[in-house]
């Protein structure tokens, strides 16, 4: 993956784990590479993915069992939990974005709705 | 004794010229860190002073708590160019070099980033591309177990593909407590495995910081940091 290097890398690393559980690349309970493997992989120093990991591991996303490694936790709620932080943060970027370009409310839901309909209709030309 | 590399009041003067003036630098040990500055700016002489190889400074340097050359010698590996090598020698023949000049060369892990880097040990060192070249003086370099590595301008005109070689194996044989020191003038590729950079601006170190510091306190990407600290610079030497 690229990073952003205007961005703390370990805030990237963090979301890019998010990431691979939400979209299931990484499942529950499953154990992620070692430090030094997921730094060579990433491209990043080793300090940095231990900072990363150490923060997922006390907002419970990853379980560290001792001598064995890090894995993914089992605990849905807290899966569920994240990936309502990540949809929100999602949708307040937005929002602001809009918010400054003058876009009212009313007109910020009526414009998603349109642009939403837009899209389906477009996918459904291609598809026929 | 957390600091692997000490460095106080460091004045090296050549020919009558100043290169360095009061330079002051701590290293913690298990940092990776970026050199950085303007050809010319006192880089490799720096690293010089800290492998033992350049003499007659004034001021303190202290590596691994020692002080003596031989010390300095025995913890620290500098990526030497080579040049002490006629250009037909053998490979193999540096490597046993090496072995012979070197008791903490470790052969085992030799081959395992020679492996990796894909290294042609058959050929002459005339015979080497530049991207080649480098990577045999980086692989060697590592393959010695010290508390400090000394890249100097590991990158020089080198293609992408060899440079992420070469970064991903300095993140994989680096040992956790051993210090990584790597110039460059062009910081962009090696961003993201540094914990600090260290800026020779002015015949001096201008300044120190985190790399992740620079991220969050300015939104400012390294490269961005870097040259802004350069910006302005009258540029008369």
């Amino acid at each position: 993956m690229k990073f952003d290097d205007k961005i703390p890398i370990y805030y990237q690393i963090k979301n890019y784990i998010y990431r691979q559980i939400i979209t299931g690349k990484l499942v529950p309970g499953e154990k992620i590479p070692a430090v030094r493997q997921l730094a060579v992989d990433l491209t990043v120093n080793v300090n940095t993915v231990q900072r990363a990991l150490g923060e997922l591991i006390s907002e419970g996303i990853l379980e560290s069992r001792r001598g064995l490694g890090n894995f993914v936790t089992e605990d849905q709620a807290i899966i569920d939990q994240m990936k309502h932080r990540l949809i929100i943060q999602q949708l307040h970027e937005m929002y602001m974005n809009l918010h400054n370009l003058n876009v009212t409310d009313d007109e910020i839901v009526q414009y998603l709705r349109q642009y939403i309909e837009d899209r389906r209709k477009h996918q459904d030309e291609q598809y026929s | 004794m957390n600091n692997t590399v000490e460095i106080e009041g460091l004045s090296y003067n050549k020919n009558y010229k100043h290169i360095l003036e009061n330079v002051n630098l701590k290293i913690e040990a298990g940092k990776t860190v970026g050199l950085l500055g303007e050809n010319g700016a006192g880089k490799t002489t720096l690293m010089r002073l800290i492998a033992g190889l350049a003499k007659g400074a004034k001021g303190s340097i202290m590596v691994a708590g020692k002080q003596a050359v031989a010390d300095k010698k025995a913890n620290v590996s500098f990526s030497e160019q080579l040049d002490g090598f006629s250009s037909s020698t053998r490979i193999e023949k540096i490597i046993s070099f090496y072995e012979d000049v070197y008791p903490d060369f470790s052969t085992e892990r030799y081959n395992q980033i020679a492996g990796f880097l894909q290294i042609d040990e058959g050929q002459r060192l005339s015979e080497l591309s530049k991207g080649m070249k480098e990577k045999l003086v980086i692989g060697l370099t590592l393959s010695r177990d010290t508390k400090v590595y000394l890249l100097d301008e590991p990158f020089g005109g080198i293609d992408s593909m060899s440079r992420k070689k070469i970064i991903q194996s300095i993140i994989q044989w680096k040992a956790p407590d051993a210090i990584i020191l790597v110039s460059d003038h062009y910081v962009s590729e090696i961003a993201s495995i540094l914990d600090e950079v260290v800026i020779i601006k002015d015949k001096t170190i201008y300044t120190k910081k985190s790399t992740e510091e620079i991220r969050s306190q300015y939104a400012e990407g390294i490269e961005q940091y870097y040259e802004s600290i350069y910006e302005g610079n009258d540029m008369n030497d």
